[in-house]
């Protein structure tokens, strides 16, 4: 399992989506948490490759869980209609590690 | 300053006044007699034309149109009456002058004269009434705002937004917006969403509330929708809402119940006597 703490803008983001994709590939994590809590802002480009960010996790076998989407940052994401349907979501990170765990016991 | 039409206006008060009060009784058949409220004596009629002559009587020293138009609202007629009124009132002082000037070049100009006198009036009257209007309006929509939107937490990590009245986009706005902080507040888990007092479920109220649980669920929360009423149930299908993706309950009762259930937790009784839970 991996956790990460990140704030995004447009030249890291490709960046992250990168390196967690390695990183994944690396240590065949089964499981990624990806806590947002320090994002305040979020725009169309970076909401994508989040959303892309997690297909990807999807094909190499990893399961994501997003959690501290702030209030902001989830209203810009249902007015861009960025669904993100299947990817499970919790209050903290704390919450989003018992998810998993639970997720992939179960 | 068009003090010829304002002197006619002086000299033929009685013939103005008398014909005023004929055309108006034409004009608004419904209020021939026109009695505003606390006015047991004398009719509303009179006390109009009084307080237009004491504006025009002093319009040489003051212009202050506010003030009259103060005067005027605190006749309490209809604004439609007022304005009728004072368009009969300028259509009468030119048939006056028209009546007592012969030269038409003179006419004309007296014509436009009475426009001058009267028009300020109009404009501050519209002017005064919009912005009362406008002031009242604000201040009830931001009463209705703060009575909008309160998320409510009734048991750890279960918490209720009541809705009642109609949603419309702002409003919508600030629920979401309510809600979302609101489950980061009180880290709720399970958020009951109860529409009982909300009279039309819309394609756009439903958008906003589809929208609002999308949110929710981002955030790590899970929205459950109560309170549906029947003929609700019957708009929501009739007008092919989808409300597939999130959970409904009938009651918030049996919202309750599902929360509890997805907390993992459940009420019990505790029986007397044993004292087992």
């Amino acid at each position: 399992m991996i956790s990460i703490q990140i704030e995004l803008d447009d030249h890291t983001a490709i960046q992250f989506q990168e390196d967690l994709l390695e990183k994944i590939h690396e240590t065949g994590a089964k499981g990624v948490v990806i806590d947002l809590s320090t994002v305040d802002i979020i725009d169309s480009y970076i909401a994508k490759i989040l959303g892309d960010v997690v297909k990807m996790s999807d094909l190499l076998g990893a399961k994501v869980v997003l959690t501290g989407i702030r209030p902001a940052v989830a209203i810009i994401l249902t007015d861009l209609g960025i669904r993100l349907n299947n990817i499970s979501t919790a209050l903290d990170l704390e919450k989003g590690l018992a998810k998993l765990k639970q997720d992939l016991g179960g | 300053m068009p003090k010829v039409v304002i002197k006619y206006i002086k000299d033929k008060r009685k013939e103005i006044n008398e014909a005023w009060m004929r055309k108006m009784a034409e004009e608004l058949p419904e209020f021939p007699n026109y009695r505003a409220p606390n006015q047991n004596l004398s009719n509303a009629n009179d006390n109009f034309v009084d307080v237009i002559y004491t504006y025009l009587l002093n319009i040489e020293n003051t212009d202050d149109v506010r003030d009259f138009i103060k005067k005027i609202m605190k006749l309490e007629v209809p604004i439609n009456y007022l304005s009728i009124g004072l368009q009969v009132f300028r259509r009468v002082v030119m048939e006056v002058i028209k009546r007592s000037e012969k030269d038409p070049e003179n006419l004309l100009e007296l014509y436009e004269h009475t426009d001058r006198v009267v028009e300020p009036i109009f404009n501050q009257l519209i002017k005064d009434t919009t912005e009362t209007w406008e002031r009242t309006i604000s201040i009830q929509k931001s009463e209705l705002l703060e009575l909008s939107a309160p998320l409510i937490p009734i048991l750890d990590r279960i918490s209720v937004m009541p809705l009642v009245g109609t949603i419309d986009t702002e409003r919508a706005k600030l629920i979401m917006e309510n809600l979302l902080q609101g489950v980061i507040d009180h880290h709720a888990e399970v958020v009951l969403i109860d529409i009982t007092g909300v009279p039309v479920v819309d394609t756009m109220v439903a958008h906003h509330i589809i929208q609002a649980s999308e949110a929710v669920r981002l955030v790590g929360s899970k929205c459950i929708l109560v309170g549906i009423r029947p003929e609700i149930a019957q708009t929501i299908v009739n007008l092919g809402i989808e409300l597939d993706q999130f959970p409904t309950k009938s009651s918030l009762q049996r919202g309750i119940e599902e929360a509890l259930k997805i907390t993992e937790r459940k009420v019990i009784t505790i029986t007397e006597g044993n004292g087992k839970q």
